[in-house]
């Protein structure tokens, strides 16, 4: 029951970024599992600073693993409330728990009908799938 | 081989230069929507070419592939998430003034400091190092694609020792012939030795890094092909500090090096001709000369004076903590902790005793690049510090995190 209603909360990106949707004031943003894994270990996390605005599909930080800086985007414009300092000190809590204790930081978000597009936990399931297929 | 723009510096009249200048923008705008581009850049300034390169990967066409070619004079390049005290022996860095006389250099003089934007370790560039870029679809991308074009690059010049390795790094293979292998095998060669057998290590010949973006993936990597300064390299890459400092961000990982011993010119030859391979289009690829002309691209210009400023290099560092207590010397030991290139805070504490001096608040956000005399800002750091230990616990400073006006050349 209590995981049925975790993956309702939850929404997907086609980048690989979550967002959960339970509480628009202060929603909570991460990566996926599935993008954790495509990344690999991370060793260094850049987290945006609170209170930057920031339009849907901005870069709001980025995460750098084997010799990579990838960009993450955020999946909604609103304005950054909090961080998750954790990360500057453990950034593999992002490897470990991507889609829990690994999120990133919290948005206050400004147009809730932009999180109408986004996908739910069972359809980026079937997008992951369909992308390893190609 | 002269850009349009030189040429029209030799012309008469304003009226041609701008014509000039207004054509290069539309057909640099027109090519940069082709499905396949091929640039080579005849400058060695490695700010403007972080900065083409840059610039590349936000305006070349989201399906688009482009290969990047350029070399940079003598240049310590670190990565996005570095530190430039823990990587780099910065009082080498200095150019010898003018005013005092020449001694017979050890090293080099004017060697620049870059951060680049791609993660990874630091690497030394020089004028016998060729460095390589292919920007794609993040769709198309892996890790070893392009550092697998680059060996097949390397093999058709008769490098036949080259292989991509597990770190993703192109290495030489030492010692004798071991086996045959497939020829086609670009991780393999007939000189790898398996893991058990008494090792010989390969010599590390080209290092990557990697910058993913929404919508592009860029992986470039040095190529060493004929460096003179290959002996002194390491004193560059040998921070003093190192000992001293615990550091959060990302630390370089040291292979021994070698040249391939190949001229730039055979390289970039064959890495074109393997790009154009891969990424045959229908009328060829044209091969676009880029100079200091594309710094009148605004986006280049900007991206140029933000690698060349002191904020982007320095500041840009993650948190770290540099502490004398693993110096015998002293009779007390200080800390500081440095967040964004600039002191967050700090103590002093008489070895032998609990008693701490906190860091005065005043000193709170100095940036550690700006200080001109470490022994003038300690003792505004620290209360109740006489000015001798000051002068002392200055030296140690000076040594660790070289202040501007007092680096030392090499030679003294």
């Amino acid at each position: 029951m209590r995981r049925r209603r975790a993956a309702l909360e939850k929404k997907y990106t086609e980048d690989h970024e979550w967002i959960d949707i339970s509480s628009p004031e202060s929603a909570s943003i991460g990566i996926s599992t599935y993008a954790a894994k495509a990344l690999g270990d991370v060793v260094y996390v850049e987290l945006p600073t609170v209170d930057t605005e920031v339009n849907k599909g901005d870069a709001i930080g980025a995460v750098e693993s084997v010799k990579s800086a990838s960009d993450i985007m955020t999946p909604v414009g609103g304005t950054i409330i909090e961080v998750n300092s954790v990360l500057e000190e453990k950034p593999g809590t992002i490897n470990k728990s991507p889609e829990g204790d690994g999120w990133l930081a919290k948005i206050k978000v400004t147009d809730t009908t932009e999180l109408e597009g986004l996908m739910d936990a069972e359809a980026y399931r079937a997008f992951t799938e369909e992308v390893e297929d190609k | 081989m002269i850009t349009l723009n030189r040429a029209c510096t030799r012309a008469r009249g304003c009226q041609h230069l701008l014509i000039a200048r207004r054509r290069l923008s539309q057909s640099a705008l027109d090519r940069l929507a082709q499905p396949v581009q091929s640039y080579i850049s005849t400058s060695r300034d490695p700010y403007l070419n972080l900065s083409v390169e840059h610039y590349l990967l936000q305006k070349s066409a989201p399906e688009s592939t482009v290969l990047f070619l350029y070399v940079n004079r003598p240049s310590i390049i670190i990565g996005r998430n570095q530190n430039p005290w823990l990587e780099v022996n910065l009082a080498l860095l200095d150019p010898v003034p003018q005013s005092q006389p020449k001694t017979e250099p050890a090293g080099l003089e004017n060697v620049d400091l870059v951060r680049r934007r791609s993660g990874g370790g630091t690497v030394f560039h020089d004028e016998g190092n060729v460095n390589w870029t292919v920007i794609c679809p993040p769709k198309a991308f892996t890790r070893d694609k392009h550092a697998e074009m680059v060996v097949r690059a390397l093999r058709s010049c008769g490098v036949e020792r080259s292989r991509v390795n597990e770190r993703h790094d192109i290495v030489l293979d030492q010692g004798e012939r071991i086996a045959d292998v497939d020829p086609d095998d670009t991780h393999l060669t007939p000189y790898t030795r398996r893991a058990g057998i008494s090792e010989i290590k390969p010599l590390k010949v080209s290092g990557s890094a990697y910058k993913l973006t929404r919508q592009r993936a860029l992986h470039h990597g040095t190529c060493l092909l004929s460096s003179p300064n290959l002996n002194i390299i390491p004193d560059y890459l040998h921070s003093p500090a190192k000992p001293h400092i615990t550091a959060r961000g990302v630390e370089s990982v040291s292979s021994p090096v070698g040249n391939i011993v190949l001229s730039n010119e055979h390289f970039t030859n064959a890495v074109r001709s393997k790009f154009d391979g891969m990424y045959r289009s229908p009328k060829g690829t044209e091969h676009i000369e880029v100079g200091e002309d594309w710094l009148e691209h605004q986006a280049v210009k900007e991206g140029y004076a933000e690698l060349k400023s002191r904020e982007w290099t320095f500041l840009q560092t993650p948190q770290f903590t540099i502490s004398t207590s693993a110096d015998p010397a002293f009779t007390m030991d200080v800390e500081l902790t440095v967040r964004n290139g600039a002191v967050s805070s700090g103590h002093l504490r008489r070895r032998g005793s609990a008693e701490l001096v906190d860091l005065d608040k005043h000193s709170v956000g100095q940036r550690v690049h700006d200080i001109k005399s470490w022994p003038e800002t300690l003792s505004h750091m620290f209360a109740g510090v006489d000015s001798a230990e000051c002068g002392r616990l200055g030296a140690w400073f000076e040594r660790m995190l070289p202040a501007q006006a007092t680096r030392r050349r090499i030679a003294e």
